[in-house]
């Protein structure tokens, strides 16, 4: 009974200190799973579900040398920073949406289809959940990964992924 | 006829809560370096798989590790920080002698960053005085069965016990 008295009696001390440590932590492990442009593969997906983590530790399996790790991520994630997608290394958009995110692409021309619509099939189609029309997967604009061959190499694992 | 005044804050009273306050600080300093070393072993085992899972452990053991650290340290060590500094007052401060039938009452107070204290009443020719005693020495006082008190500042310093 006195124990939960002094615990009510502190309250504010005991929330305010988990608040912090959930804060903290969070920056820490911001930190923890990021690396440099140079050392990453980034890939955005414009689909609706995404298995984000299994296919970032998929493709992190065969990953190419120099890179210490690939992310993978929904648009939705950089909805209100749209500064982290620029940098993106590979998108993969629904041919409805190429349109309007051509600025981030290499070449609009060269995107590979990744799914089809009509056959429902596709790469790594178990980690994304493709809508029904065609998608296609394209190369950044401003990927630093495009003369060293890693964002290419990791575009060929996503295309054997099952 | 009584005894000489007894203290209710013996020197060894005061080396054992200064003895208590070292342990507690060693003690804590210790559990909080092995919780933060659980954390970063947890963040150095970091993969892309198990981010998310060990990032939740991170902040369960910072945040129930911290807990148990903030207790004892406002609880048990700052409880006898208090009561080391209110023996420190007792021991120095002025008393005078107050003679009659003791008795300690269950009457409270707890004095903001300060000890709980039990109220003391004394019978004297006068009428009824009330003083206070600490809580962790209100057992101690009530079992002596003192025939005068000495009184710092409202509170028990020190007790004769008639012979």
């Amino acid at each position: 009974m006195r124990f939960f008295k002094n615990v009510f009696s502190q309250l504010h001390t005991f929330v305010l200190w988990a608040l912090m440590s959930a804060i903290f932590w969070g920056w820490i492990f911001t930190l923890v799973t990021d690396a440099p442009p140079a050392k990453k593969i980034t890939v955005y997906c414009y689909v609706p579900e995404i298995r984000d983590t299994e296919l970032a530790v998929l493709l992190e399996e065969d990953k190419p040398d120099g890179i210490k790790m690939i992310q993978v991520h929904n648009f939705e994630y950089v909805l209100f920073d749209m500064g982290n997608i620029e940098n993106g290394d590979i998108f993969i958009l629904p041919a409805s949406q190429i349109g309007e995110y051509e600025e981030l692409l290499l070449s609009k021309a060269a995107g590979v289809k990744v799914y089809d619509a009509k056959t429902h099939t596709g790469a790594a189609a178990s980690y994304l959940g493709y809508t029904d029309e065609d998608y296609y997967l394209f190369l950044g604009a401003k990927s630093v990964h495009l003369e060293d061959g890693a964002a290419q190499a990791v575009t060929d694992s996503l295309l054997e992924a099952p | 006829m009584t005894d000489a005044p007894v203290e209710l804050y013996t020197d060894a009273d005061i080396a054992g809560l200064r003895r208590r306050i070292k342990t507690w600080t060693c003690g804590l300093f210790l559990f909080s370096l092995l919780a933060l070393g659980v954390c970063i072993a947890l963040a150095a085992l970091t993969t892309t798989g198990n981010a998310q899972r060990m990032e939740l452990a991170a902040i369960a053991v910072s945040t129930v590790s911290g807990w148990i650290v903030l207790y004892c340290a406002i609880f048990t060590v700052g409880a006898a920080r208090r009561e080391l500094g209110h023996a420190g007052t007792l021991r120095e401060g002025e008393r005078q002698r107050v003679e009659g039938r003791v008795q300690v009452t269950r009457r409270w107070l707890r004095i903001k960053k300060s000890i709980t204290a039990l109220a003391v009443d004394v019978e004297t020719a006068e009428g009824t005085k009330s003083f206070w005693v600490s809580r962790s020495r209100a057992k101690r006082l009530a079992s002596a069965r003192p025939s005068a008190l000495w009184i710092c500042h409202g509170y028990v310093a020190a007790y004769e016990v008639t012979k």
